[in-house]
């Protein structure tokens, strides 16, 4: 099916297996192919724009979708004819950000963008820099240049109520400016990118193959193992590495583990913020066992530091895991307990009931994933669509809600909690014998790998194209909430104010996560008073 | 004579209203798995704040937004010279009662009247919040006052203290304890402050001597309605009074904070809908105590 559509508008195939269709598609045919393959029931993942002037082709886009009905992953690549590709957000908005964010980093133009802005950097960083170029140097510093904020019209009635930079709800530097009349929220605007690290640049320039895993796992301090292990796929994938199976084993489990302590941290997060305090300090006490357990089976609480390319660093054996279903015994109760009982409470129930919808229809169309996606009724699930690890192997449900509010995101993270206890105790149970790690593989040149996971949160897809030797030469990670945040300001259209904060927080954003990449220096940036830096702001 | 035992009830609540605070911070430590702050903490919270600077924003009105405060903080202070707290001495006059409801009103309006005047959005939400609470709150308490004027036939406290046993006088101080919950800003009714949502709202933009002030002025607040609603219950002169007071500040106090910990906030509509539902029932009481129950 998708074949012939690739096929049908004069694309190229360059990569045809089980898990990736690689197509080169002409740019008069680009937003047809793309408009297609969304009807196809594909959905857009993540693009990425390469600088590929020293493989000799130029600038390129890639468009990633995520096939569920094929299993498969189709990736659409076009070249920049003088810089320039024609834009598919008219066509699926969700590519409108992962666009925006090659103009910025790039230098690529997209005609006929509907919103050609700037989305990562910073408002005084000068025209014409693109700091994923090739010649841009990791540690390089642009001139800074005077910036001046345009002024904003006020609309009689509406006041504007900023949630950010700095708000107790966020716990990361993101701003959501919220219209408000009387306890109405009549409008949203969301700004971010705040805290661009510059991780991808610093990959591709300084680090080795098998450095960037801990690089990885660094992305986010609450699922960065699942990041990790989405890069280890996608240079595995594009390597061609078999990992022993053990390894994958190995990898499911705290993959699991990883769920369960995110899932719980986020309870513990949403119970606060509808003020039951009590629930959020037993959540977070219990989540306290599970990373006891992750540093029995890692030596680290969190950032565990356990994937190599072709394999995990420790073995589980025996004694361990006779412990983990140890402690497993008493935590599965004790979850379920405090869940249940939080689930009965009338009042919380009614904060949450019918707030925040997010129709699937728009959820579709935005690309959203995980949680979010299945509370709005869409299936979606790389566990089962892409099987990765063990989890082929495996037997686990997929809970899916129609509501699409914020009970059914509570709902659907509730299911998962205890369908990730049932994984980790089949894992441990099948454990395969055999070694951990696979040395014996080569990196080949210039070759694409994908490489996705189910994150607590939604999809992870990390993209590379290997240089060969042990080194990358794009990386392109995107984490979940990247595709959720555009759904916020939808879902909080229409709501009370009160709600906001648990509309915001019911995605489970990683603010950081999604902002990968640019210090930006106070101190260096701006020399003067902390009245005029506000000012500026 | 009077003077001198009216003025140890003022130093008594002065002293002691942050140390119920404390008190109940460390039951609802323990009633959420934690070790809680010292029986002290609200005091050292206080000096800490008094000791600081404070600070006006840009946008304020500055006079209203300074005095708010000090109107607050007497406001409160004055209703402790009608209501007795630890020794049974008070100004009584007819229509004590109304006074202190308005006192305690005015308290609330001057809060308001600073948080508006500081110019931030979230306080101005906050106040919004906290007059709309005050409002659907105020016509349940008129029928409470209705109901224990007719029972006690009176409206100064020299006559009300203690009421007389009824059906109609134990429902009315089932209300008042419920009222007495909302007025002092608990779970799930501290809409107004709501710290996730609007960064405690009113309170946002005070700082140092000021916020102490504010602070301490609800802690006496609180304080002042627990030994209200004791005063209806407890015998006016005998010595049994002293232990029952002190217990009674005990008991309520383990009431109020174990409900507190078990619950999350409304939202000020479902709030207002269920005070609304409360005003009702008190309607139904006050004609309970007409027919003389």
């Amino acid at each position: 099916m998708i074949i012939e559509i690739l096929k049908g508008n004069d694309a190229k195939i360059l990569r045809h297996d089980e898990k990736v269709i690689l197509a080169l598609v002409p740019n008069d045919k680009l937003r047809s192919t793309a408009e297609l393959l969304f009807k196809a029931g594909c959905y857009y993942a993540t693009g990425v724009g390469v600088d590929e002037r020293l493989l000799g082709v130029g600038f390129s886009m890639y468009h990633i979708f995520n096939c569920e009905s094929e299993k498969r992953y189709v990736v659409l690549k076009a070249v920049a004819s003088n810089l320039r590709i024609p834009s598919i957000t008219p066509v699926i908005s969700g590519a409108n950000w992962a666009e925006r964010e090659a103009m910025d980093m790039v230098g690529i133009f997209f005609d006929e963008h509907p919103e050609p802005l700037r989305l990562i950097l910073p408002d005084d960083w000068p025209e014409g820099i693109h700091p994923l170029r090739k010649e841009f140097h990791y540690n390089e510093r642009p001139p800074r240049i005077e910036f001046k904020p345009s002024k904003k019209e006020k609309k009689p009635g509406v006041m504007e109520v900023p949630v950010g930079p700095y708000h107790p709800t966020l716990h990361e530097p993101e701003v959501f400016e919220l219209h408000v009349k009387g306890e109405e929220i009549v409008g949203a605007v969301y700004r971010g990118f705040h805290v661009h690290r510059g991780l991808e640049k610093l990959a591709e320039e300084r680090m080795t193959i098998n450095q960037i895993p801990f690089l990885a796992e660094r992305i986010c301090g609450i699922c960065g193992y699942t990041h990790n292990c989405a890069y280890a796929q996608a240079v595995e994938d594009a390597a061609k590495i078999e990992v022993p199976e053990r390894a994958l084993y190995i990898r499911t489990i705290l993959l699991e583990l990883e769920r369960l302590h995110s899932h719980l941290l986020w309870f513990g997060v949403a119970f606060h913020l509808l003020g039951f305090d009590s629930g959020f300090m037993h959540t977070w006490r219990i989540r306290e066992a599970f990373m006891d357990l992750a540093e029995l089976l890692t030596g680290n609480r969190k950032t565990y530091g356990m994937n190599l390319i072709g394999g995990v660093r420790r073995d589980i054996d025996e004694e361990k895991k006779k412990k983990v279903l140890e402690i497993f015994e008493k935590t599965k109760k004790e979850t379920k307990e405090v869940l249940d009982n939080a689930a009965e409470m009338k009042e919380l129930i009614s904060r949450m009931e019918g707030v925040g919808v997010l129709p699937k229809r728009e959820g579709r169309e935005i690309g959203v994933v995980g949680p979010v996606a299945r509370a709005s009724g869409i299936d979606t699930d790389v566990r089962r669509d892409h099987p990765y690890a063990a989890y082929g192997d495996l037997e686990f449900k997929v809970p899916v809600y129609k509501e699409g509010d914020v009970l059914a995101r509570f709902l659907v993270r509730y299911e998962e909690t205890f369908e990730s206890f049932w994984i980790i105790e089949q894992a441990l149970d099948q454990l395969p014998p055999g070694d951990i790690l696979s040395e014996d593989y080569e990196l080949p040149e210039y070759a694409v790998g994908i490489g996705a996971t189910e994150a607590p949160r939604g999809e992870d897809v990390h993209f590379v194209i290997t240089e060969g030797g042990n080194k990358v030469y794009r990386w392109r990670p995107r984490a979940p909430t990247y595709n959720n945040l555009p759904a916020v300001p939808i879902m909080l259209m229409g709501e009370k104010l009160a709600d906001a904060p648990i509309i915001i927080a019911s995605i489970d954003p990683c603010f950081s996560c999604t902002d990968h990449m640019v210090i930006v220096d106070g101190e260096k940036v701006c020399r003067c008073s902390l009245d005029d830096y506000l000012r500026r702001l | 004579m009077n003077i001198i035992f009216m003025a140890i009830n003022l130093a008594f609540a002065l002293l002691i209203a942050p140390v119920v605070d404390s008190f109940e911070m460390k039951i609802r430590a323990r009633l959420q798995n934690r070790q809680g702050p010292s029986i002290l903490q609200t005091w050292w919270d206080l000096i800490k704040l008094f000791k600081r600077p404070t600070v006006e924003p840009q946008d304020s009105v500055k006079s209203f937004y300074k005095l708010a405060p000090y109107v607050t903080f007497t406001a409160v202070l004055t209703a402790y010279l009608i209501v007795p707290t630890l020794l049974p001495s008070s100004i009584n006059f007819i229509g004590d009662f109304i006074v202190v409801v308005y006192l305690l009103g005015l308290a609330t309006l001057s809060f308001v009247i600073g948080a508006f005047s500081s110019g931030n959005a979230y306080a101005q939400i906050g106040s919004n919040r906290e007059v709309s609470l005050f409002m659907s709150e105020e016509l349940l308490l008129a029928f409470i006052v209705g109901t224990i004027a007719v029972i006690g036939k009176s409206l100064s406290f020299d006559q009300l203290f203690p009421l007389p046993l009824r059906i109609s006088s134990v429902l009315a101080l089932l209300l008042l304890l419920l009222v007495i919950y909302v007025a002092s800003a608990r779970l799930p009714f501290d809409i107004a402050e709501a710290e996730p949502e609007i960064i405690e709202g009113p309170l946002i933009e005070y700082s140092g001597k000021h916020l102490g002030l504010l602070e301490y002025s609800m802690f006496l607040k609180r304080l002042l309605l627990y030994s209200l609603l004791l005063n209806f219950i407890l015998p006016v002169q005998n010595p049994t009074r002293l232990i029952g007071y002190l217990l009674g500040i005990m008991i309520l106090s383990v009431i109020y904070s174990t409900f507190e910990a078990y619950y999350g906030r409304f939202r000020i509509d479902q709030a207002v809908k269920l005070m609304k539902k409360l005003s009702a029932v008190a309607l139904v009481v006050w004609i309970i105590a007409l027919v003389g129950w």
